[in-house]
């Protein structure tokens, strides 16, 4: 067997296997540990298909920030287990099932059949081009607006993050720093003279 | 040789687990919201699988763009889930039906 | 160095696959040792730095002169006991120390120390460093969830929030040196800072910003003092790490350390030029030359500004600390960034003239 075959097969075992965790762990916790399992091995085989900006990007935008976010999340709120878990041994069958039925057809659909070494070959190297530079001029050039709708995206999502999220406090107090850089020493300190006293 | 078929089952597996997820786990919504991360990874695998095979970088252009949604989805539905269990108290799907007329 | 190990390998009859293998096993080696024994003499050299700031003589019983002081303190730390506290996540607590340590390793893999020295050279090295780096938050978050302990939550908490504030300041000075270089890879960033005016070449100068928010940035990402309210001694105890004793404890130790050291030499290759020489240009004899010892006095430099920040800070606020990096650092990245940009597209200066 050749390396790179090894490569795929431990990261889709590594894959399949915390996917399954994921569904089926009891803590959010764990669950949410695991997701992170699942989008390194993730990354691993984007780098096996010479994706290597997306796979650091995935590295960077969902274990880095956005799975740190749903650990702040799970672990803030107090979840009652038990409620949630309810009925989840019935569903677990329906879901088995499904999940089954799903995957044997997807499988027929993408099999070796259609989308085999012989139909689909690897490419031919294409020599030492870096992912980052050819992704960069595609997204700069053809796909300009697009990349400018996403960006706004962004800023919409981090406006109602905040604005969903932000609570006026009456009762908390803020500093104003420039109130306070401003302050002289005549406002908060008064000489006075006084006499001393007679020593008894 | 990995052959393309290979990674797109490694998808569908993918996918079929997370729908799998979403069935048994339909009380909890943050389970629910990693489900469809999950869901979303399987499909840009796919992309990415396609884009190397066919040797065109649009695949993983379209990834860069489901990345940045998502992660959109992603803060946003977790802003609302902190709403929701501040005013209600619970994240459990079923007590959720207020709307229901 | 990689070639003539491999024709030794090969020539001992192993095939080449394994003689590659083993070759780049033993460069992992090699660079966990000597990393490993900066991070110990580290330690000493900031007691000792500290000591003789606060006019004491630091730790001098163990060797001569104190020398020999680390290695002591890692057969105590690992002979203690590590007690795992009840209703502790055991297999949680015990993952978090690996899990904050083995990212400040990762990343020297695609680290040069030297023209060519590096085990790795990938075109989006930078990309890589920013995404392994920001994987050491989880070490903290998994360790103060699984303490199962208020103090270790809190500084957990306080961890996260500061670690990936702080990282989009860092991400951003980062994008003006990638801007200034126009590349991604380490040894690219160095050679696009070669120029006849020495110092002067370097990025430090017209990234002048981004330099000193970077360093800051690293400062806080490593949770050192000032920014040390992830452990907080006089507020929540030792913070994430309350809970942790013996060897455990002394990987989050180590893995502390081995990020200063990280962050230390990041700046200098990106901001200071790496391996090049500050009189290039001016002199041709061996001061002009460069070599890797330029590159060790640059990291020794940022290393000992940390020391001397912890002697002499007093630890910021909680609520002062987010200011700083949301209301101050980022908006001025990104109008430096704008800037960068200007001087790029110009052609300005000795730096960014049209090659």
């Amino acid at each position: 067997m050749a390396f790179e075959q090894i490569v795929f097969y431990a990261f889709s075992a590594v894959l399949v296997f915390s996917a399954g965790v994921v569904i089926t762990v009891r803590n959010p916790v764990h669950a949410a540990l695991f997701l992170v399992l699942c989008f390194f091995s993730t990354a691993g085989l984007w780098l096996l298909l010479r994706a290597e900006f997306l796979a650091i990007a995935l590295v960077l935008v969902y274990v880095g920030a956005v799975m740190v976010l749903f650990l702040f999340v799970v672990m803030m709120l107090d979840i009652n287990i038990a409620v949630v878990r309810q009925g989840f041994a019935r569903y677990l069958a329906v879901g088995g099932v499904v999940a089954i039925l799903l995957i044997a057809v997807m499988a027929m659909v993408v099999g070796g059949d259609y989308f085999g070494l012989e139909r689909t070959p690897v490419p031919e190297p294409i020599g030492e081009v870096s992912n980052t530079r050819l992704l960069g001029l595609q997204l700069y050039t053809d796909y300009v607006y697009p990349f400018e709708i996403a960006s706004v995206i962004l800023l919409v999502a981090i406006i109602a993050a905040i604005a969903l999220t932000l609570r006026r406090r009456p009762d908390s107090r803020y500093q104003e720093p420039g109130r306070q850089v401003e302050v002289r020493r005549g406002d908060r300190v008064r000489l006075v003279s006084m006499k001393s006293e007679e020593r008894r | 040789m990995v052959a393309l078929s290979d990674y797109l089952t490694v998808g569908a597996i993918l996918f079929g687990l997370s729908m799998a997820g979403i069935f048994v786990n339909r009380k909890n919504v943050i389970i629910l919201l990693m489900c469809i991360e999950l869901m979303l990874l399987a499909v840009n695998i796919n992309f990415i699988a396609f884009s190397y095979y066919l040797s065109d970088t649009a695949g993983q252009i379209f990834v860069f763009f489901i990345l940045t949604v998502a992660a959109a989805e992603a803060a946003i539905g977790l802003a609302i889930l902190v709403v929701l269990f501040r005013n209600r108290g619970t994240i459990n799907v079923d007590e959720l039906g207020t709307l229901k007329g | 160095m990689t070639e003539f190990l491999q024709t030794i390998f090969i020539g001992w009859g192993l095939p080449e696959s394994l003689a590659i293998g083993l070759t780049i096993l033993l460069q992992i080696a090699l660079i966990l040792g000597v990393l490993f024994a900066a991070v110990a003499y580290l330690t000493l050299a900031e007691r000792k730095v500290i000591g003789y700031m606060q006019v004491r003589v630091g730790p001098n019983r163990v060797g001569p002169r104190g020398l020999l002081q680390p290695i002591a303190d890692a057969l105590k730390l690992m002979f203690k006991e590590i007690i795992i506290p009840a209703g502790a996540d055991k297999k949680l607590f015990l993952i978090a120390p690996v899990l904050a340590m083995a990212p400040s390793l990762a990343a020297w893999a695609v680290l040069p120390v030297a023209d060519g020295w590096v085990l790795a050279d990938i075109n989006a090295g930078l990309l890589y460093v920013l995404a392994i780096t920001s994987m050491g938050v989880y070490g903290v978050i998994v360790a103060g969830w699984a303490s199962n302990s208020k103090y270790a939550f809190l500084g957990a908490m306080r961890s996260a929030a500061q670690i990936v504030s702080y990282e989009i300041a860092m991400g951003f000075a980062l994008v003006g040196v990638l801007m200034a270089a126009g590349s991604l890879n380490f040894g690219q960033i160095v050679a696009s800072q070669q120029g006849e005016y020495g110092l002067f070449s370097w990025f430090w100068l017209p990234l002048l910003p981004l330099f000193v928010i970077y360093f800051v940035s690293g400062v806080a990402e490593t949770n050192r003092a000032p920014f040390d309210v992830a452990e907080g001694e006089s507020e929540i105890v030792a913070g994430f790490h309350v809970e942790y004793s013996g060897m455990a404890f002394a990987v989050f130790f180590l893995g502390e350390y081995a990020n200063m050291i990280l962050i230390s030499a990041l700046a200098a290759l990106l901001f200071l030029g790496g391996w090049l020489s500050p009189f290039q240009g001016w002199t041709d004899s061996w001061l002009g030359q460069s070599s890797i010892i330029w590159m060790l006095i640059k990291t020794s430099f940022f290393l000992f500004l940390y020391l001397w920040f912890r002697a002499t800070f007093p630890r910021y606020r909680y609520d002062q600390i987010m200011r700083l990096g949301w209301k101050v650092f980022i908006p001025i990245t990104i109008v430096w960034i704008v800037v960068v940009g200007g001087l790029v597209m110009g052609e300005i200066g000795p730096w960014f003239a049209a090659a």
